[in-house]
C-alpha cells in the first residue's frame, strides 16, 4: 500500500522582481500513518513553504511548483483539480499555525469557527456541528466548554487559543496534522500543555503529525523521523535516533554543537556555526552549507550534493556522508568541550 | 567578593490603563512585588521566568528607564533611586542595556558607526576622529568588519544587527550589562555565536551580566546565579548547579520538567510535570502563595492564605515555598491529568 504522504524531490521557487527565490528546492520526505515527522532548520529555510506547498495554499503566481510530487495515500494532489484539492485541506489534512489569530476570524465565537468545517465537510446541520464543536473543545482540555464555545478569540488566553485551533484542525478527523511552530509563541508550561495534548491526541486517532519547529528538544520530544532543512533544502532525512546519535551531515553536526548541552557540569564554550545562511537568490556554487562548512573541500563547491540514502532509510546530501573516515572526524572531534563528560540527567 | 549590585524589596506598580472601571478603582498592574537580590562584580545572574512575570521590569527600573514604585537599589555603593543629573549620567554611562530584538532598538535610518557613537557624543566622549576609530575598533571587537560603520541596519541579519547592540552597549566601557533577552530572537547556530561573544567579553572588560531570559537551557549556560521569578516574585535564588540539579521550588522544579531536551532517548524516560491552566493576572494576583492556583503540591488554607518567605534551603539557595525541598512534586504528581483539570481562570 502507498504511504500516506510522499514528497518527492519538491520544487517551489518564488519568482520575484529581484530574482528567482528557492524557497523549498529538493525536500523528500515520506509519512506513516500514526508518525510524527521533525522538520528542523534555520528562519527562511523553507520549512513553511514546504507545507504550504503541500496544502496547496501558495499563490501562483509568484509561487511555481518547478517540478517534484507531493501523494495523498498514492495519488498526486499536485495533478489533483481545485475542487480535490479544497476537499483533502481541511478535511484529510490539517494545519495549524504559530499564531492561532491569523486562522481563528476575530469577529466570530470559537464554536462556530469550530463548527463551520463539520458542515462544509460533514455535511452537518447547524445544531449537529455546534454539539460536535463543544465536544471537540472538551476534548482539547478547555474548561466550561459550553459556555468557553460562545467565546470571540480575543476572549481566549495565548495557549487556549492554540487550543482552539487544534479543535479546528481536528474536527474532520484529518489523517495529517501539519502543525507550523504551534508552541513557539508559548510559555514552557503552556508549550508542555499542547505537545501533551498532541501526543494524547495522536495515541487515540492514529493521526500523522509534520512538526515544524527550530526547536530540537521539541522534535526530540514528538518526532519519528526529522527531517534537516538548509537554504530551501532538504540536507538529512532519518530516524530521530539516527539523526540525534549518528547524524550524517555537517550542518546537522554544527546545529546539534550549537546547543548549550543539558547534561554535563562543565560548561564549556558552544560551537556555533560560522557565518550566516545564504540569500536564497544567489544560492553560492556547489553544496549550499560549503561556505560554513567545517569539512568542506574543493569538490564542495563544484557538485550541488543529491540527497543520498546512505544507511536505509538515512539520507544525507552531503558529498562525503558514505565515506566513514569523513563520518569518523565528527564522531572523533575533540572540539565540543565537556563532551563525554556526562554526570546523568 | 563584594556586590556590585544590591536590590532590596524592589516593587513596580502600573497604573491600569484599560478600562476607566478599574482604574478607577484604583488597581494596578502588580508587574514586580518586593524582588531582593544581590549581583557580584564579574558574575553573571540570570533571571528567568514565563511571559510576563516581571523581568524586563526588574531590569528596567534597575537603569532608571522605569522608577520604581518602592525598594532600594545599591550599585557601587550609591543609592541609585537618588541619583540625579550628572551622577544619574554617570551611573547610566556605567549600567548599559542590551535589547532583545535587535531588529527594533536600532535606528533603521542611522549608519552602525552614528548608531555606536551616538552614547559618546550624548556623553560628550572624544573627538570625532577618535569617536569614529572607537567605532572601528569595538566592530572588530565583536567580529564584524570595521568597514561597516558606514552601512545600514536592513543590510544585515539578526545576528550582525545584534552584535551592533552589543558593540553600542561596551562604548562607554561600561561596568554592568543588563541583557534584556539578547538571544531569544535568534536561530540556535547565531544564538552560540553571540552567547560565545558575550562570554569573551565579559572575560576581556571584566563585566558583570545581569541576564533576561525565558530559556532554561541558555540561562543555565551563560550565568553563575539563577533567580526565578513567578508573577512578580522570585520564587528561588541560587548558584545554577543548586537551582538545576537540586530545584526546591515546585514551580522551578515544573519549569525544567517541562522544558523538553534535545535527546530522544532522555525525553522518552522523563516525566514532565503539567501544570494547569495559565499564569494568573498580575492585576489580581492570588493571595496567599501566588503559585498555589496552579501548584500540584499546594494545601489549603495554608497556602491560599499564608505567603511562603524566601527562606535558605542550603547555603547561598533560597526558595520561597512552605514546603520547599529537593525536587519537591513526586513522581505520581506529575503528568496527564492536569492537562483536562480544567484551565483555573
Ligand atoms: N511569497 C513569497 N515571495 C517571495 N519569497 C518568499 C515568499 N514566501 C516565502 N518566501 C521566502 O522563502 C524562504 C523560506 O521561507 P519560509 O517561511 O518557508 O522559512 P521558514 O523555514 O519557515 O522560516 P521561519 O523559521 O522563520 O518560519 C524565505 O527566504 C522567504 O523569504
Ligand atoms: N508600561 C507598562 N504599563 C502597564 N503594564 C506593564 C507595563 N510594562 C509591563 N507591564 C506589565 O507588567 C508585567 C511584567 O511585564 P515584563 O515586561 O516585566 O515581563 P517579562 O517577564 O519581561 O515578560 P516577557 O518574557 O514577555 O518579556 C506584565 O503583566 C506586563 O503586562
Ligand atoms: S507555598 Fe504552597 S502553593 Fe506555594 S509553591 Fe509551596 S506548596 Fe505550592
Ligand atoms: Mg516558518
Ligand atoms: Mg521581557
Amino acid at each position: 500500500m502507498a504511504p500516506l504522504l510522499e514528497v518527492d524531490d519538491l520544487h517551489m521557487h518564488f519568482f520575484t522582481r529581484d530574482g528567482v527565490v528557492k524557497a523549498c528546492d529538493g525536500v523528500t520526505f515520506t509519512l506513516e500513518a500514526g508518525r510524527t515527522l521533525g522538520v528542523v532548520g534555520e528562519s527562511g529555510s523553507g520549512k513553511s513553504v514546504t507545507a504550504m506547498t503541500i496544502m496547496r495554499l501558495i499563490p501562483e503566481p509568484p509561487g511555481k511548483v518547478v517540478s517534484g510530487d507531493i501523494r495523498f495515500k498514492g495519488e498526486s494532489i499536485l495533478a489533483m483539480s481545485e475542487r480535490e484539492q479544497r476537499r483533502l485541506r481541511g478535511n484529510r489534512i490539517a494545519m495549524i499555525f504559530q499564531d492561532p489569530m491569523t486562522s481563528l476570524n476575530p469577529v466570530y465565537r470559537i464554536g462556530e469557527q469550530i463548527a463551520e468545517p463539520l458542515r462544509l465537510h460533514k455535511k452537518m446541520t447547524r445544531k449537529e456541528a455546534w454539539a460536535a464543536a463543544v465536544e471537540l473543545l472538551r476534548r482539547v482540555g478547555i474548561p466550561q466548554a459550553e459556555e468557553r464555545a460562545r467565546n470571540y478569540p480575543h476572549e481566549f488566553s495565548g495557549g487556549m487559543r492554540q487550543r482552539a485551533m487544534i479543535a479546528m484542525a481536528l474536527a474532520c478527523g484529518p489523517d495529517i496534522l501539519i502543525a507550523d511552530e504551534p508552541t513557539t509563541a508559548l510559555d514552557v508550561t503552556i508549550q508542555a500543555q499542547i505537545l501533551e495534548l498532541m501526543q494524547e491526541i495522536q495515541q487515540r486517532t492514529e493521526s500523522a503529525i509534520i512538526m515544524i519547529t527550530h526547536d530540537l528538544g521539541v522534535v526530540a520530544d514528538m518526532a519519528d523521523h526529522i527531517m534537516v532543512m538548509y537554504a530551501g533544502k532538504a540536507v538529512e532525512y532519518g530516524s530521530a535516533d539516527e539523526v540525534f546519535y549518528h547524524p550524517l551531515h555537517p550542518y546537522t553536526w554544527g546545529l546539534l554543537d550549537s546547543l548549550p548541552r543539558h547534561d554535563v557540569d562543565d560548561k564549556g564554550a558552544l560551537c556555533p556555526i560560522q557565518g550566516q545562511p545564504p540569500s536564497l537568490i544567489h544560492l553560492p556554487p556547489g553544496c549550499a552549507f560549503g561556505p560554513r562548512c567545517a569539512y568542506a573541500g574543493p569538490a564542495c563547491r563544484r557538485t550541488v550534493p543529491p540527497l543520498v540514502d546512505i544507511e536505509q532509510g538515512h539520507l544525507s546530501a552531503c558529498l562525503f556522508a558514505g565515506d566513514a573516515a569523513f563520518i569518523a572526524r565528527y564522531e572523533n572531534r575533540v572540539t565540543r568541550a565537556g563532551a563525554g563528560a556526562e554526570v546523568g540527567g | 567578593m563584594a556586590a556590585l549590585l544590591e536590590v532590596e524589596g524592589l516593587v513596580k506598580h502600573f497604573p491600569v490603563n484599560e478600562g476607566v472601571f478599574l482604574s478607577r478603582l484604583g488597581k494596578t498592574v502588580k508587574a514586580v512585588d518586593g524582588v531582593s537580590f544581590t549581583v557580584d562584580e564579574g558574575e553573571t545572574l540570570g533571571l528567568v521566568g514565563e511571559s510576563g512575570c516581571g523581568k524586563s521590569t526588574t531590569g528596567r527600573c534597575i537603569n532608571r528607564l522605569l522608577e520604581a514604585t518602592a525598594g532600594r537599589i545599591r550599585f557601587a555603593g550609591a543609592d541609585v533611586r537618588r541619583l540625579r543629573r550628572q551622577d544619574l549620567k554617570a551611573y547610566r554611562r556605567d549600567v548599559q542595556f542590551i535589547f532583545q530584538d535587535p531588529y527594533a532598538s536600532l535606528n533603521p535610518r542611522m549608519t552602525f558607526g552614528e548608531i555606536m557613537a551616538e552614547p559618546l557624543v550624548i556623553h560628550g566622549v572624544g573627538t570625532r576622529r577618535e569617536r569614529q576609530d572607537r567605532c572601528k575598533e569595538m566592530l572588530e571587537t565583536v567580529g564584524l568588519n570595521p568597514e561597516h560603520i558606514h552601512r545600514y541596519p536592513h543590510e544585515f541579519s539578526g545576528g550582525q544587527r545584534q552584535r551592533v547592540g552589543i558593540a553600542r552597549a561596551l562604548m562607554l566601557r561600561p561596568k554592568m550589562i543588563i541583557c534584556d533577552e539578547p538571544v531569544s530572537a535568534l536561530d540556535v547556530s547565531i544564538q552560540a555565536q553571540i552567547i560565545n561573544l558575550l562570554e569573551e567579553l565579559q572575560q576581556e572588560f571584566g563585566l558583570t551580566y545581569l541576564f533576561i531570559a525565558h530559556d532554561l537551557a541558555v540561562i543555565r549556560h551563560i550565568c553563575d546565579r539563577v533567580a526565578v521569578m513567578y508573577l512578580g516574585k522570585i520564587v528561588e535564588l541560587g548558584g545554577w548547579r543548586e537551582v538545576y540539579n537540586s530545584p526546591n521550588h515546585p514551580y522551578t522544579q515544573s519549569l525544567l520538567s517541562a522544558v523538553p531536551v534535545p535527546d530522544p532517548e532522555k525525553q522518552r524516560r522523563r516525566a514532565r510535570i503539567i501544570l494547569k491552566g495559565d499564569v494568573p493576572n498580575p492585576i489580581d494576583p492570588p493571595s496567599g502563595c501566588r503559585f498555589h492556583t496552579r501548584c500540584p503540591l499546594a494545601q489549603f488554607p495554608l497556602c491560599s492564605e499564608q505567603e511562603p518567605a524566601l527562606r535558605q534551603v542550603a547555603p547561598g539557595h533560597q526558595a520561597a515555598c512552605h514546603f520547599a525541598k529537593p525536587f519537591p512534586i513526586p513522581e505520581h504528581k506529575m503528568g496527564r491529568e492536569a492537562l483536562f483539570d480544567g484551565d483555573s481562570e
